[in-house]
């Protein structure tokens, strides 16, 4: 049911005029996927940075609260244009990523990163004054930043195992799982 | 041998084979790639942004420069060995492909900027150097870094 209401809307969206341009344009697809990449670098790179601070792996001698506060704004400004030139890209080709398996796990493991990320910050900004100065933070924090690096590692890995077609709705070879999965519906 | 042979060589050999044999391989090594990529970004723009004053301002900037360039380190060599190996894969690709050459030579300028140039100018003193100076290597950085990050997705669309 809610598998073939996803696919009627990523049906109706690919044949506006607006996802067909894109779709069919020589460069403007490739510029919006440049500039997703170039964003993630951005956005999570600082992310990186602050995980491992967390971790405290790298940048001992910075409070770790201080780092995550003054990376802050380059990191969220990345995330936002990463989140906007994702959509864009969606718009694009919305059926075949309507039914990729990795794009649905992508979009679980953002919900987790995002979750984890709010907690995360929750308890930072709760806690901060007792440890921020240590090298080493407490276990709480660095679970989070364990966490954090796993789930976008996880984004990372699905959104490039995206752009192949081996679980592609239709493939004889997909088990019932993997039809299940990528919700897989009988054309109408 | 050319540089041609030397190419097809390598597209042939047991590394090439094992990267393309199956479509996984090559995808997961891509995958690593990116995520290095990550890692090296992060690493330069911490420092440049410091260099710009536009973060980690009370943060001294020799402390940030030292930090990113032991990430940047592990980071450009997981890049190198995860590029040597995509490359192995479709090196006859590469070899007609005008951005994979473009990518060569922004990351030999890279290579050679950040080890030649920035490392030395930014293991002194930071207080001895102009900050017009320190703001040039901040901007040359990222500039150099962008080429050979954007040529390198630009491969795959041509």
């Amino acid at each position: 049911m809610l598998n073939r209401l996803l696919v009627d809307f990523a049906q109706w969206l690919s044949e506006t005029e607006w996802s067909v341009g894109l779709h069919e344009s020589l460069y403007m697809f490739n510029w919006l996927e440049s500039t997703h990449v170039m964003t993630l670098i951005l956005s999570l790179g600082m992310l990186i940075v602050i995980d491992l601070r967390m971790l405290g792996a790298t940048f001992m001698q910075v409070p770790a609260s201080t780092l995550a506060e003054r990376l802050d704004k380059p990191m969220m400004i990345g995330f936002a244009l990463m989140f906007i030139t994702g959509i864009i890209l969606f718009t694009a080709i919305p059926v075949r990523y309507t039914n990729s398996v990795w794009f649905r796990l992508k979009m679980i493991l953002l919900v987790c990163a995002a979750v984890n990320a709010w907690l995360f910050r929750k308890h930072m900004l709760a806690s901060a004054a007792t440890w921020s100065t240590d090298a080493k933070p407490p276990k709480r924090t660095r679970i989070g930043a364990a966490l954090s690096l796993f789930f976008w590692i996880g984004v990372v890995v699905c959104g490039r195992f995206i752009a192949y077609d081996w679980y592609d709705c239709g493939k004889a070879e997909n088990s019932d799982f993997i039809n299940w999965a990528a919700g897989c519906v009988a054309p109408q | 041998m050319d540089v041609q042979s030397l190419f097809v060589g390598l597209e042939n050999s047991p590394i090439g084979v094992f990267v393309k044999d199956k479509a996984a391989t090559f995808a997961i090594i891509e995958a690593v790639h990116l995520l290095a990529w990550t890692l090296l970004g992060g690493a330069i723009l911490a420092t440049d942004l410091r260099l710009f004053g536009v973060a980690l301002r009370d943060t001294p900037s020799k402390v940030v420069s030292d930090n990113s360039h032991k990430l940047f380190k592990i980071a450009l060599t997981v890049l190198l060995i995860t590029g040597f190996f995509m490359v192995a894969g479709v090196a006859t690709k590469c070899y007609h492909n005008f951005y994979f050459w473009v990518k060569m030579a922004a990351l030999f300028t890279g290579i050679v900027f950040v080890f030649a140039i920035k490392q030395p100018i930014l293991k002194g003193d930071h207080d001895q150097l102009h900050p017009l100076t320190l703001k040039l290597v901040g901007t040359s950085s990222i500039a150099i870094w962008f080429m050979v990050a954007a040529s390198g997705r630009w491969i795959g669309f041509s």
